[in-house]
C-alpha cells in the first residue's frame, strides 16, 4: 500500500497520458524480478490496471479526509464495486459516480456524460479527483457487459446494476470463481496466446549484459530487497538514477553471488554502491551469452502426485514411506498416509513415578528410539490413553483423533511440506508398500501396484523399452506411427518406422507417447507393474493400451497395460519368486509337503499332500524338495509308476494327469486342462491306474545298448552283471600320503586328484598342489601317521568277520549267491579253492610272497595261467577282495560285489567292451548256471570247468579289453582305501610293498599287451584244476 | 501346414546289431523315432522314405557305428492364423481344450463368440447357444489358430472360433 501512495504520487505526473503508474503495481506480483521496472509495456498493463484500480479505489477512500462528502459516495461507490449496496444508493451513485469522470475523454465518454449532471461537486475535490478517476470510473468490463447504446440509456444502466445485485447473493465460491474467470490473470493462457519461438527470446549480445557480483552468501535475497529499495528511490526519471535493468539471486544454487543486469559494468557498480553485503569492488564475473538462459533456468520439481511414494525426511517418521493422499494445488503441501508409530503412551508410563518432571528426558531423539510401524488401534489408545482419544465420523471410514494427529483406517494422515518429504528415488520396498496395502495379510490383495508402478516408473520407463520391441506411436504429431525401437536415450525413444509412408525411417519420440504393440496370439511375459509380473501367456484381446493375455500356467485371462508386457521368446516356467517356482515340491513342516502352484510377488500358494490351498509366505517353507526323479511307486493294482507316468484316479472325480512329484504315498499330479490350481492335484498312489507309462514307446530294441537278440541266444540274463562302474574313482584321493622318494620325500599331504601313474599331492608343509608318481606314495592314517596298506588294509578287519572256510571265500560266496548266475561257478571255485585260499587267507603271506612264482600253489594252474599274464593276478586278486574288504563290516555282500565294481577285473567288463559281461548287467538276478556259457562269445567258456572259470572268465573279460587295465591300475590304489586303521592287516604288510610297488602298475601291461592271448590261456587254465 | 522336409538323423548303432540286418534295424529305429516327433517348431507326422543311409562310422573307443541317416519326412508347423479341425478334449469355464492331431489348442474365453455361453448345469459341461451349436467334450470344431507356442518339445496354441465359418461342424 505504502508503495501505491508513492506510486500515486508520480502518476499524478503523468496522469494525463495513461494509467502509467500502474507499472508500480506491477512490482506487487513479483519477486526475483523486483526492480525490474516496466515502462510503457502497455499490453501488460490493460491487464493490470483492472485489479489495481480497485485496490487504488480503496486507498483514495481512506486517505480523502477533508471531503466527507464525496467520500461517502466513495465508499458506497466501492462497495456498490464490490456489489454489497441495495439498489437505491446504486442508482444515485450512479448518478452521483460520473461526475468526476467528466473532463475524461474518449474510452470513458459514457462516465463523462453521466458526469455532467453535477460538476460543481467535482471542483472541490482535487486531490479526490484522480484517485476518483482511477477508483471510481467504471470498469470497462462493465461496458462490456451492456449492449451497445446501453451508456445512454440509464434503465440498462439499473438493469446491470440489478443484475450485479443477483451476482452479490450467488454463493461465495462461485463468485470468487466467476472473479478469477474474468479477473484472474492466467498466465498459462497469456504464454498460450502469442507462442514465440523460445530460441527468439534467448539473449543475444545485443542485450543488456548479466554480472555476477559477489555478496555474503546467504544474503543474496536481502541484497536484492536493498537494492529494490534504492531503485524506488532512484527510479529512472529521478536526477540519479539507476542503470541496471535488473538483479535477481539463484538461491542455494548459486549462493554468494546476485546477478545484475545491466548495459554497462559501470552501472552495476554505481548500483550497488555503499550496499552492505555485496561486494562490486571485487571481481565481477561477466555471464557469457550462452549461459544467460541456464540462470534463470527453473529446476522442475517433482510432480507429486496422490497416490505416489515419499518418504519423510526427519522427525520420529524419519525415512519412513508414506503415501500422497492429497497434493494442495500450490504444490507445497501435500496430505500423506504413514503407517504410525505410536507406543500409546505406554512408555512414559513406565517412567514416570521416577522421573522428575523437570529433568528432560533422556532418549528422547525420536529418530533413534522409536516404536515399531503398526497400524492404529484405539483399542490400545484406549488403555491409557483415552482422554487424547476422540472418534470424528469421517466419509465412508472410520476416523480417530488421538493426540492431536488424525488416524483413517489405522494409518496416519498427516499435511507435511513438501520440502520435508523425500520425492526423488524412493524407491519403495515391497514389504513396505504392503503395509499400506489395507487388510491383506500376504499383501496380494488391495495393493494399488499401479501407483507403485507410477513411483518406480522412472526407473522403468527406460528399460521397458528394448530394441526391437515393437511400438506405436498413440499421441502427439507421429500418432498413429508403428514401428519397432532402435535405441532409447533416456526419455527419447528411437525407433525404425515400419509401416506407412515413412517405412524405413528413424524417428524419435518421447516415451510418453509410446505404447508397445502387440497382436493376438503373441507370446508375451508381464514385466513389470502390476501383480502379474513375470507371467507368461499368450495374447488373446488387444484394445487400445490394454491386453489381454492367456497365462501359460494357470490358463487364466490376465488384462495388463501393453507397456508391462514384453514379447517373450522364454518357453520355460513362469512365475519365479526367489528360488521357488511353480510345480515345485516344498516341505512345510516335518509331516507336510505342498506343491507350489502358484507364485505371487510374495507369497506362494500352495497345494499340500492333504489336498488343501494355503497361502504361504516363502520364509514359511521349511526346505525345498528337490525332485527325485527315480522314485518309484506302485498303483493300485501293484504297477510301478513313476515321474512321467500318466495316471488315472480310480475313484472320486477320476482326474487324471502327468505325476510331477512323488512324494510316500502321495502323488502330485498335473493336468493341463484343468484350470484351478495350475493344473496340480494331489492324490494317493493307492488310488490309481496307470493310464500310460512315460514316454509311452517303449517298443524296439535300443541300439546303442547290446542287441537283445544276441543276449537271448544264450541265456537270457543269465550273465551276472558286473555291477556298473563308477568311473573308477580313485580310492585314493582324499587320503593322506607321505612321499616315499624324490624332492618331496617325507613330506605329507593329501592327494586331491589323481590319474594313472601319478597323484596330485597338496601337501601340507607347502600347501602346494604337487604331481607326484602314486608309486612313490605311501598312505599314512591321517591321525595316528600309521602306514596304511592300500587294497590289503582291510585285511585285517576281514578275517574275524569272514565266513569260516577263508577270508576269502567268506567274502566270495555271498556274492556268488547274490549273483545267482555266479555261484555255482565260484561256488565250484571256491570248494575247489578253498584249501589253497584257506591256506593263502590263514597263511597268505607265502603265497603272495609267491605271487610271482606262483606255480606251486594248486591255484598255480589257475594263476600260472594269469602268470602268463604276466601279474595280474594279485590284480585279480585284489579285485575279488575289493568287495570282500567293502562287505566285511557291511552286510550285503551284493553290495560288497556292487564296490567290487572296483575290481579291476570286472571293471574291464562293465564297461561293457564284453558283450557278455555287460549282457549280465542287467539279468544280475536271475539264477542260471549257464551264465558263463552265454557270454562267452568264442566258446571258450563252453567247458565249465568250475574252479578255473570261476576265476578265469574275470581276467579272461578283462583281458581283450585294454583299456580296462587301465582302470584296474588304479584299483590297486583304491585299495587302501577301506583299510584306514585296520588293525591286523599287519600279515598283508609285508606282501603290500612288493606287490604294490610294482606289480600292479607293471601287470598291466603285459596284460594289455597280449589280451587277445588270454583266451587260450584260459583254455590251458581250464585243464589245471 | 504340411512339409516334405528332409532331414538328417544320426543313429548310433550298438556292435551286436551288426549284421544283414543293419538296414532294418536303421529303419525302424527312424520310424519310431522320428514319426510323431514334436520338434517344438513342427510335428513329424510320417517318415517318407530314406534318401540316404550313410556308412556306420565305427566310433573309437565303444565300438558303436554311427549312421547318418537322410529321410524324407511330412511335417506338419501349425502357423498363425491356419484353420484347422479339432476335437473337443474339455470344456472349462476358462475356455475350450481341443486337439488338432497332436496340437493342442486352446480357445479362451474371450475368443467364443459372446452368443455361446459356458453352461455348467448340463451333463457334460458345454458352451452352448442355447440353439444348435453345442461345444462339448468330443465337438469337432473349426477353429482358427491365434497364436502358437513352441516349447520344447511340444507345441502349444490358442485359437479361436469368433469369426465367420468356425465353430462346431
Amino acid at each position: 500500500m505504502s508503495r501505491n501512495t508513492l506510486d500515486h504520487d508520480f502518476g499524478s505526473e503523468e496522469e494525463d497520458d495513461d494509467f502509467n503508474p500502474v507499472a508500480a503495481y506491477e512490482s506487487d506480483n513479483e519477486d526475483a524480478r523486483s526492480t525490474h521496472q516496466e515502462q510503457d509495456d502497455d499490453d501488460d498493463d490493460e491487464e493490470d490496471v483492472k485489479p489495481a484500480r480497485r485496490a487504488e479505489r480503496r486507498v483514495g477512500s481512506e486517505e480523502a479526509d477533508d471531503n466527507e462528502d464525496a467520500e461517502g459516495h466513495e465508499d458506497e461507490q466501492d462497495e456498490n464495486d464490490d456489489e454489497e449496496d441495495d439498489e437505491e444508493e446504486e442508482e444515485e451513485d450512479a448518478v452521483s459516480r460520473p461526475r468526476k469522470r467528466r473532463k475524461k475523454g474518449g474510452v470513458h465518454n459514457f462516465f463523462e456524460e453521466e458526469a455532467g449532471v453535477d460538476e460543481d461537486e467535482d471542483e472541490a475535490e482535487d486531490d479526490e479527483d484522480e484517485m476518483a478517476e482511477l477508483g471510481g470510473e467504471m470498469h470497462p468490463d462493465d461496458m462490456d457487459a451492456l449492449p451497445v447504446g446501453a451508456e445512454t440509456d440509464d434503465r440498462r444502466h439499473r438493469q446491470l446494476d440489478r443484475q450485479r445485485e443477483l451476482e452479490a447473493s450467488m454463493d461465495a465460491e462461485k463468485q470468487a470463481q466467476l472473479l478469477k474467470e474474468r479477473y484472474g490473470r492466467n498466465r498459462a493462457a497469456a504464454s498460450d496466446a502469442v507462442v514465440v519461438p523460445k530460441r527468439l527470446l534467448l539473449p543475444s549480445v545485443e542485450d543488456p549484459s548479466i554480472w555476477g557480483v559477489r555478496c555474503k552468501a546467504g544474503k543474496e535475497r536481502e541484497v536484492i530487497f536493498a537494492i529494490q529499495k534504492r531503485m524506488e528511490e532512484r527510479p529512472l526519471g529521478s536526477r540519479n538514477p539507476m542503470k541496471i535493468i535488473s538483479a535477481f539471486e539463484r538461491g542455494g544454487a548459486m549462493s554468494g553471488y546476485i546477478y545484475v543486469e545491466a548495459r554497462r559494468q559501470a552501472d552495476v557498480m554505481d548500483a550497488l554502491q555503499d550496499m552492505s553485503n555485496v561486494y562490486p569492488r571485487t571481481k565481477m564475473i561477466l555471464v557469457p551469452v550462452r549461459e544467460m538462459p541456464d540462470l534463470l533456468r527453473v529446476q522442475k520439481s517433482e510432480e507429486l502426485l496422490p497416490g505416489g511414494w515419499v518418504r519423510i525426511k526427519r522427525g520420529k517418521y524419519q525415512n519412513d514411506l508414506a503415501q500422497i493422499e492429497e497434493v494442495e494445488t500450490n504444490g507445497l503441501a501435500v496430505t500423506v498416509r504413514l503407517v504410525p508409530r505410536l507406543d500409546y503412551g505406554l512408555n512414559e508410563d513406565t517412567g514416570a513415578p521416577f522421573m522428575d518432571p523437570k529433568r528432560k528426558r533422556p532418549s528422547m531423539n525420536p529418530a533413534v528410539a522409536r516404536p515399531p510401524q503398526r497400524l492404529f488401534s484405539e483399542a490400545e489408545a484406549k488403555k491409557k490413553h483415552g482422554k487424547y482419544l476422540s472418534a470424528t465420523s469421517g466419509l465412508g471410514g472410520k476416523s480417530w483423533s488421538y493426540l492431536g494427529e488424525t488416524y483413517i483406517d489405522g494409518f496416519l494422515i498427516k499435511d507435511m511440506k513438501v520440502q520435508h518429504l523425500i520425492t526423488k528415488s524412493v524407491n519403495p520396498r515391497l514389504e513396505e508398500v504392503t503395509m499400506f496395502a489395507r487388510g491383506a495379510e500376504d499383501g496380494t490383495a488391495n495393493l494399488d501396484l499401479a501407483s507403485l508402478a507410477e513411483t518406480l516408473k522412472n526407473s522403468t520407463a527406460e528399460d521397458s523399452y528394448l530394441p526391437g520391441d515393437p511400438v506405436e506411436v498413440f499421441r502427439g504429431e507421429q500418432q498413429g506411427l508403428i514401428g519397432r525401437t532402435s535405441s532409447t536415450r533416456g526419455d527419447i525413444v528411437t525407433l525404425q518406422v515400419t509401416e506407412g509412408d515413412l517405412a524405413g525411417q528413424f524417428i524419435d519420440a518421447p516415451v510418453k507417447s509410446l505404447r508397445k504393440r502387440f497382436r493376438e496370439g503373441d507370446h508375451v511375459k508381464v514385466i513389470g507393474g502390476s501383480r502379474y509380473q513375470d507371467e507368461l501367456g499368450m495374447v488373446v484381446q488387444v484394445k487400445d493400451d490394454t491386453v489381454t493375455l492367456l497365462s501359460d500356467m494357470s490358463m487364466q485371462e490376465i488384462t495388463v497395460f501393453s507397456k508391462d508386457l514384453r514379447l517373450s521368446a522364454e518357453t520355460g516356467v513362469d512365475g519365479k519368486l526367489g528360488m521357488f517356482d511353480v510345480h515345485d515340491l516344498v516341505q512345510l513342516d516335518a509331516a507336510t509337503v505342498a506343491c507350489i502352484v502358484k507364485v505371487d510377488r510374495e507369497s506362494l500358494r500352495v497345494l499340500d499332500q492333504n489336498g488343501s490351498i494355503r497361502t504361504i509366505l516363502p520364509t514359511q517353507v521349511t526346505n525345498k524338495i528337490t525332485p527325485r526323479r527315480d522314485a518309484v511307486a506302485t498303483d493300485r493294482n501293484g504297477a510301478e509308476i513313476r515321474h512321467g507316468d500318466t495316471v488315472r484316479e480310480v475313484y472320486g472325480e477320476q482326474r487324471n494327469g502327468v505325476i510331477l512329484h512323488i512324494h510316500r504315498s502321495f502323488l502330485f499330479l498335473h493336468n493341463k486342462a484343468q484350470a484351478e490350481n495350475s493344473g496340480i492335484t494331489v492324490v494317493r498312489t493307492t488310488n490309481v491306474v496307470t493310464v500310460s507309462a512315460k514316454g509311452g514307446r517303449s517298443t524296439g530294441p535300443d541300439l546303442s545298448k547290446m542287441n537283445p537278440a544276441l543276449m537271448s541266444r544264450g541265456a537270457p540274463g543269465s550273465m551276472m552283471g558286473p555291477p556298473k562302474s563308477f568311473g573308477g574313482r580313485d580310492r585314493m584321493i582324499g587320503k593322506t600320503v607321505m612321499v616315499r622318494k624324490g624332492p618331496f620325500k617325507g613330506l605329507v599331504g593329501i592327494v586331491k586328484d589323481s590319474t594313472d601313474a601319478q597323484a596330485r599331492v597338496e601337501l601340507h608343509s607347502k600347501n602346494k598342489l604337487v604331481s607326484i608318481p602314486k608309486d612313490i606314495l605311501v598312505v599314512k592314517d591321517p591321525v595316528t601317521g600309521q602306514t596304511i596298506e592300500m587294497g590289503r588294509g582291510k585285511g585285517g578287519p576281514r578275517v574275524p568277520s569272514a565266513a569260516p572256510p577263508s577270508s576269502w571265500h567268506g567274502g566270495r560266496t555271498p556274492v556268488a549267491a547274490t549273483d545267482s548266475s555266479r555261484t555255482p561257478a565260484w561256488g565250484g571255485a571256491s570248494s575247489a579253492r578253498t584249501p589253497a585260499w584257506a591256506g593263502a587267507g590263514g597263511s597268505r603271506t607265502p603265497a603272495w610272497k609267491n605271487d610271482g612264482s606262483r606255480t606251486s600253489n594248486p591255484y598255480d594252474g589257475n594263476r600260472t595261467a594269469y602268470g602268463g599274464l604276466g601279474s595280474r593276478t594279485p590284480a585279480w586278486n585284489a579285485g575279488a577282495r575289493t568287495p570282500y574288504g567293502g562287505s566285511g563290516s557291511g552286510s550285503s555282500d551284493f553290495d560288497a560285489f556292487a564296490a567290487g565294481s572296483r575290481t579291476p577285473a570286472w571293471n574291464a567288463n562293465s564297461g561293457s567292451r564284453t558283450p557278455a559281461w555287460s549282457g549280465a548287467t542287467t539279468s544280475n538276478g536271475s539264477k542260471d548256471a549257464r551264465g558263463y556259457d552265454a557270454p562267452t562269445p568264442g566258446g571258450n567258456y563252453s567247458a565249465p570247468t568250475p574252479g578255473a572259470y570261476g576265476s578265469a572268465p574275470t581276467p579272461g573279460a578283462s583281458a581283450p579289453t585294454p583299456g580296462a587295465w587301465a582302470d584296474s591300475a588304479p584299483t590297486p590304489g583304491a585299495f587302501n582305501a577301506p583299510t584306514p586303521g585296520g588293525p591286523s592287516k599287519k600279515p598283508y604288510d609285508a606282501p603290500t610293498p612288493a606287490a604294490w610297488d610294482s606289480r600292479p602298475y607293471d601287470a598291466p601291461t603285459p596284460a594289455m599287451a597280449d589280451g587277445e592271448d588270454a583266451g587260450p590261456r584260459y583254455e590251458e587254465g581250464t585243464p589245471s584244476p | 501346414m504340411f512339409f516334405l522336409k528332409e532331414e538328417t538323423k544320426v543313429i548310433t548303432l550298438h556292435p551286436s546289431y551288426f549284421g544283414p540286418n543293419v538296414r532294418e534295424y536303421l529303419i525302424n529305429r527312424l520310424n519310431e523315432e522320428e514319426e510323431g516327433r514334436c520338434t517344438g517348431d513342427h510335428f513329424v507326422i510320417c517318415v517318407m522314405d530314406m534318401v540316404d543311409i550313410g556308412e556306420g562310422r565305427v566310433l573309437p573307443s565303444s565300438g558303436q557305428a554311427e549312421y547318418t541317416i537322410k529321410y524324407r519326412a511330412i511335417i506338419w508347423k501349425p502357423f498363425r492364423g491356419e484353420t484347422v479341425d479339432a476335437i473337443v478334449t474339455s470344456v472349462k469355464p476358462t475356455g475350450i481344450f481341443t486337439l488338432a492331431g497332436p496340437l493342442s489348442v486352446f480357445i479362451a474365453r474371450k475368443n467364443i463368440p459372446s452368443d455361446i455361453k459356458w453352461e455348467p448345469n448340463t451333463v457334460p459341461p458345454q458352451y452352448t447357444d442355447h440353439a444348435d451349436q453345442v461345444i462339448e467334450k468330443g465337438t469337432s470344431l473349426r477353429l482358427k489358430i491365434l497364436g502358437v507356442k513352441p516349447d520344447v518339445a511340444a507345441i502349444n496354441a490358442i485359437g479361436t472360433i469368433k469369426e465367420d465359418y468356425l465353430g462346431p461342424l
